[in-house]
């Protein structure tokens, strides 16, 4: 857990009070001492002060999207006013507080965060290896997967790429082996994670 | 004698005129000539040379009267008598005209006397010369027109005009008799025979046609009746003593010098009472009676030979004539004198009894009032016959007695009291804040104060009333600055509040599972301790600035200053991302002044440096804040913004009230600002950086220095 404000007093208690909990805490002065000391592949949230010097709590959220470390954020704000908060919920924060806060509402917003952090790892993780056994096809392998996740029949397939059957057959075989799916339905739901487009119905078929 | 006023009939006609018009308007013709007496001016000046030859030719056939053989030179010789007479009243650059004038009439009247040419030429050089020297002494030696009304002018007269002139012009004169052969006598004899006929003719003639050419007719017509009376009096009793003492003595030859002082109490009756108009009338009038007898046989001065006859006379008329003459002078001197003083007496009470100001007389001894005016009475309730008499101190006037002591040493010390400011009541018991301002005068020989009092009761009402106003805004404006400021402020609250909140919280935690160091849990109660003090400074210094008090100086230090109101601006600058530079100087002397008026200019200066700069590019942002010493014992704050600057129209309005360039802008700021600075006498004032944006300063002076 990864805890940035500029208050020396306010970051020393949230460290306190989240260490209480048996959170382990990192704790920062300033964006700049966090974008420079903190590992992006730890797991965990980021608690934010909003107000902060030079870098803002908004500018350090959108530098971590850009730079693809995205971690589930819980901004923390002694002036709460609502297009701030607006404008942080809308670039993916999970929660948006205003200080003075109960430890029950950080708690449940780091929960939920720790959660969503969890969740886009793993989200993350996933895509990672589906693009990975992607990039193993042959290019006729991804048109064949393509028209078959589209729900087209082999011969149709066959027809449209002008060859037999048979080595639809083999190609589709393969693709099932090599995305490392047992049934068609989990074929769909992978190249569905993959962003993988069905081949639009072909016009000679009909 | 004929020759005054009629050589003056130009002026005279202009009088004349003019008293058709009311009686301003002879002053009116003096001023302002106009382009037709202008004009005549030529003309005027040939009536005059006329009147002169005719008076001239007239008295040179007089003097012949006047003359006793076998000597060419007579008693009385008037003709350079008017000649002086006529070179007095007209300017200096006409005398040669006048001369002109009267060189045919010399001519005329000596060559029908079977005089040769040589002597009638050689008396025009010497008859010329005389009136000459005397007109040219005089005019010289007094300021003005001759008018006989001064002991000095006079004086002047008397010893230029009818004792050099003459003396002079007969040393010449004799010679030239002598040069020539005509008539007998020694050189001297013929110096002295001329010398008191002329003296004579001076004294007789010259003051009769200068006075009454003065006065003109004018004086005479708007004299009252009973000076009419005096006048008619005076004459007839001198007529009747001169013509019995000087032409009516046929029965008895033997002279009686008592008698020759008959005529002197008119005399001195007319020096005292007529002036010099008078005087020189009178003395003319005896001189022609007292001559008129000596030469028909008669009066008092008929001796052995003509000669001595003559010289009685003269010396005679000459010893009566020159102190009166000087006595006339004196009497109208101090009359004038005496005139202005009354003027001068009158214009005073005037001016006290009309004063808008109330004003009183009291005697210094006793501080009992002596006089008041009518708005002292209206002021204090008391009329005048109650005031007068009484002393300051039965009236109570002074609503504290030691003011009264106060006043009197103020005035002890430096002869006189201005600008006291003093509360006094009236006869209700009112007490009426008043300035007072006194000079010491004698009034009958008694040390006096006269005092004028002004009521500003009013005026410090008004003043009172401004004040509390100026008050009220400067804590409006502070209020309203603050209420902008609300959600930085309202920051600064809660960042301690939340870092107790968390810190108890973590420890409760740590309580509820039983495994808390007691290091720990000391640790944690002693940040709580130290973040609830941090709140409890911000509800201070928020409630100093909310709260509406009364101005208290106190020593500061200006780097202190700056530090707190970056403290309460501190979330603001966050917010607005502006970035600030503090140089504070190590060596700063202490000021004095209010720590919550001068931390709102200081606010106010922050806030509108950081709204100045607020529309820029980010990058661009700054705000330095710079203490220093300056040259001349003062502290100079600055704070330098990197905004849009100060647009040139508006760097002289800036400091106007409701003059603002914010779209929610009060416009009040600045000029609170600046009267705050003004009340602590300090300078506020904006300039132009000369890359980017503007730098507001604030001196004020040091501490040694300070605000009463």
């Amino acid at each position: 857990m990864f805890v940035v404000d500029d208050d020396p007093a306010v970051l020393k208690a949230l460290t306190r009070l989240l260490q209480s909990q048996a959170y382990g805490v990192q704790a920062f002065s300033s964006p700049q001492d966090f974008l420079e000391r903190h590992d992006p592949a730890t797991p965990g949230c980021l608690v934010l002060d909003v107000t902060l010097p030079v870098i803002s709590g908004l500018e350090l959220q959108q530098k971590l999207a850009a730079s693809g470390a995205e971690r589930a954020i819980v901004f923390i704000t002694g002036q709460g006013d609502i297009p701030t908060s607006v404008r942080a919920m809308k670039a993916g924060a999970v929660d948006f507080i205003t200080k003075p806060f109960g430890d029950e509402q950080l708690f449940a917003a780091i929960r939920a965060a720790i959660e969503k952090d969890r969740a886009m790892r793993q989200a993350r993780a996933e895509r990672c290896s589906i693009e990975r056994r992607l990039a193993t096809l042959t290019s006729r392998e991804r048109e064949v997967l393509e028209r078959v996740v589209a729900g087209q029949l082999n011969k149709v397939i066959a027809a449209d790429l002008g060859t037999v059957e048979k080595t639809i057959k083999v190609h589709r075989g393969r693709v099932m082996q090599k995305m490392g799916a047992v049934s068609l339905a989990e074929l769909v739901r992978i190249a569905d994670r993959a962003g993988i487009k069905p081949a639009a119905e072909h016009s000679a078929s009909g | 004698m004929s020759c005054g006023p009629e050589s003056r009939r130009g002026r005279g006609e202009t009088r004349a005129a003019s008293t058709n018009w009311g009686g301003i308007i002879l002053q009116d013709a003096r001023t302002h000539p106009g382009s037709a007496l202008s004009l005549s001016l030529s003309a005027r000046d040939a009536r005059a040379a006329l009147l002169v030859a005719v008076a001239y030719y007239l008295g040179a056939k007089i003097g012949f009267a006047f003359t006793f053989q076998p000597h060419p030179i007579s008693t009385l010789w008037p003709p350079n008598s008017l000649l002086l007479a006529a070179l007095l009243l007209t300017p200096a650059r006409s005398w040669w005209l006048l001369l002109l004038a009267a060189f045919p009439a010399h001519l005329a009247a000596e060559l029908q006397s079977g005089v040769p040419v040589a002597m009638v030429l050689g008396w025009f050089v010497s008859n010329s010369s005389e009136a000459l020297i005397g007109a040219a002494c005089i005019r010289v030696l007094v300021a003005g027109p001759l008018r006989f009304d001064s002991f000095r002018d006079v004086s002047v007269f008397l010893i230029f005009g009818t004792f050099l002139a003459p003396l002079l012009s007969s040393f010449l004169d004799a010679a030239l008799v002598i040069l020539i052969g005509w008539g007998q006598g020694s050189y001297w004899q013929l110096v002295g025979l001329r010398f008191f006929s002329n003296v004579l003719a001076a004294l007789i003639l010259v003051p009769v046609i200068l006075t009454w050419a003065a006065t003109g007719f004018a004086g005479i017509r708007y004299a009252p009746l009973r000076r009419y009376v005096e006048s008619g009096l005076l004459f007839l009793g001198l007529l009747t003593a001169s013509i019995l003492i000087f032409d009516w003595q046929a029965v008895d030859h033997s002279p009686r010098p008592a008698l020759l002082y008959a005529p002197l109490p008119f005399l001195l009756w007319a020096a005292v009472r007529l002036g010099p108009v008078g005087t020189s009338a009178s003395l003319l009038l005896m001189a022609v009676i007292v001559l008129w007898g000596t030469t028909h046989g008669q009066g008092p001065f008929l001796a052995s030979s003509t000669e001595e006859n003559a010289r009685s006379v003269q010396l005679f008329l000459i010893v009566v004539s020159v102190p009166l003459l000087l006595l006339a002078a004196a009497v109208q001197e101090r009359r004038k004198v005496k005139e202005a003083l009354q003027v001068s007496e009158e214009h005073s009470a005037k001016a006290f009894r009309s004063s808008p100001d109330p004003m009183a007389i009291i005697r210094r001894s006793d501080s009992s009032i002596i006089d008041v005016n009518d708005r002292w009475e209206s002021l204090f309730g008391y009329s005048r016959a109650q005031a007068v008499g009484r002393t300051t101190a039965e009236l109570k006037v002074y609503a504290d007695p030691k003011d009264r002591q106060t006043y009197h040493d103020l005035a002890a010390a430096q002869g006189y009291v201005r600008d006291f400011e003093v509360d006094l009541r009236d006869q209700p018991g009112r007490v009426h804040q008043a300035v007072v301002a006194a000079e010491i005068v004698e009034v009958g020989g008694v040390s006096c104060f006269i005092e004028t009092i002004r009521d500003v009761s009013e005026q410090k009402r008004a003043e009172r009333e401004a004040r509390e106003q100026q008050k009220q805004i400067t804590h409006l404006t502070r209020v309203a600055m603050l209420g902008e400021l609300s959600g930085a402020l309202a920051h600064e609250l809660n960042q301690p509040l939340t870092a107790i909140l968390s810190n108890a919280q973590a420890a409760q935690h740590y309580l509820e599972k039983g495994r808390i160091d007691p290091k720990e849990l000391g640790e944690i109660l002693g940040d709580i301790v130290a973040q609830d003090r941090r709140a409890g400074e911000v509800i201070h210094r928020l409630r100093a600035l909310f709260k509406k008090g009364e101005r208290q100086f106190q020593m500061l230090d200006a780097n202190e200053l700056v530090r707190e109101v970056l403290e309460l601006a501190h979330s603001d600058l966050i917010t607005r991302n502006i970035e600030v530079v503090t140089q504070p100087s190590p060596q700063l002397p202490a000021i004095l002044g209010d720590r919550v008026e001068l931390q709102q200019v200081l606010l106010n200066l922050i806030v509108n440096a950081c709204e100045a700069m607020s529309a820029d590019d980010p990058k661009e942002h700054g705000l330095t804040i710079r203490t220093e010493s300056t040259a001349d014992d003062g502290v100079q704050l600055s704070v330098i913004d990197r905004g849009h600057g100060i647009p040139a129209d508006t760097q002289e309005k800036l400091f106007e009230p409701f003059f603002t360039t914010k779209p929610q802008g009060l416009g009040l700021g600045l000029s609170i600002s600046r009267s705050i600075i003004a009340a602590h006498r300090g300078r506020l004032w904006g300039t132009n950086n000369p890359d980017r944006g503007a730098t507001f300063h604030i001196v004020l002076p040091v501490h040694a220095g300070g605000p009463s």
